[in-house]
């Protein structure tokens, strides 16, 4: 409900309240330190899945002959976990640049529904601000920093967007990210397969998580269940990363139909 | 050693991303959203997120089902990290008991 900003539910709440929660937020805006390190502790559980999938990348990568030089430039300047796994089984040498920049593109589409849905929590922020902020959203501080906006705009805290918070959970992502692509690189062949340990859980944990939290009843739901339907169906039956698109794309479109039904 | 095709494929991923990133926001920064329009935004989190993990429900594998329901049972009473230690846990133990 709270998509569109936070001012629409302040105005039915009691001035007494309103007025003290904004004079502890102040307080909290006030201690941008502590806010980051909130950032960095929520982000901590996320990284327990993260680091073993960026070693596979790496020691992947190695394997089809990237440097350990050039697959932290990648892992660094791109930042975006699912097109460079994409690009790295796609890698040839040299490396067919047409294909790997248009399946990037393809499988990072989503960040434009993301950045879309964050647009409206970054208004109080200068523009060059939020472009710096951009560069590090990915699906994980995204997720919490968006999770995070709409718990604060809920209890009526403004801004409801914290920056350092987001940027906390971002950098965390950033760093292990980077360091462990490289660590996988430099490592690569002694690690093996890390899948039987059941690592890749932590992915799909994290985000039922979020989602549990954003769970507004039944009806509200419904669009998901179209997305993972859409999805799971063009998973099985198309070749390539198109899934993705394939049910945010049809989630959004019965969010749209069911929105005229209300 | 950095290879110039490399080099070049790199920097090229890493603008589309970032182009990726910013058209979103660049496109409704300073828009106000009708009800339509915010009814999809607010699904659009839940259906990006459910859309990119859609696979491990239609895994070919009994274990990974099995500690995939285990999972979503743990996300609706749980916090993040007692879910992931569940999670993790029981796709290692399900995978070794039953594959």
């Amino acid at each position: 409900m709270v998509a569109s900003g936070p001012h629409r539910n302040g105005a039915a709440r009691p001035a007494v309240m309103s007025i003290s929660q904004a004079a502890a937020s102040e307080a909290v805006d006030g201690r941008s330190g502590s806010e980051f390190r909130r950032g960095v502790m929520s982000c901590l559980p996320v990284l327990l899945g993260t680091v073993p999938y960026a070693l596979v990348l790496g020691a992947q990568a190695r394997q089809k002959g990237l440097s350990a030089l050039e697959l932290p430039m990648m892992t660094g300047l791109n930042f975006a976990g699912g097109s460079e796994f994409a690009a790295i089984q796609l890698w040839t040498s040299p490396p067919h640049i047409v294909l790997i920049v248009a399946i990037t593109f393809l499988v990072n589409s989503r960040h434009l529904l993301m950045g879309a849905a964050l647009a409206p929590f970054l208004r109080h922020l200068p523009r060059r601000k939020a472009f710096a902020a951009l560069f590090f959203m990915c699906d994980e501080s995204w997720a919490l920093g968006l999770a995070d906006a709409r718990r604060r705009a809920g209890a009526n805290v403004t801004p409801a967007f914290s920056l350092a918070y987001y940027m906390g959970a971002a950098l965390a992502m950033y760093g292990a990210w980077v360091a462990f692509t490289t660590a996988g690189a430099l490592l690569g062949p002694l690690l093996g397969n890390v899948e039987p340990y059941g690592f890749d859980m932590a992915f799909p944990a994290v985000f039922l998580v979020l989602m549990a939290g954003m769970w507004k009843g039944v009806a509200a739901a419904r669009p998901w269940l179209v997305s993972l339907v859409v999805a799971a169906l063009v998973y099985l039956l198309v070749p390539g990363a198109w899934y993705v698109a394939a049910g945010a794309v049809s989630g959004l479109a019965s969010a749209w139909l069911m929105a005229g039904d209300a | 050693m950095i290879d110039m095709a490399t080099l070049l494929a790199i920097v090229l991923m890493a603008c589309v991303t970032y182009l990726t990133r910013i058209g979103g926001y660049i496109v409704l920064r300073n828009r106000a959203l009708g009800t339509r329009a915010t009814a999809v935004m607010e699904a659009a989190p839940g259906c990006v997120l459910i859309s990119v993990i859609a696979p491990s429900f239609v895994s070919r594998n009994p274990a990974d089902l099995a500690a995939l329901a285990v999972t979503i049972l743990a996300a609706t009473r749980l916090s993040m990290l007692p879910t992931v230690v569940i999670g993790i846990a029981s796709a290692g133990l399900l995978r070794h008991v039953m594959g």
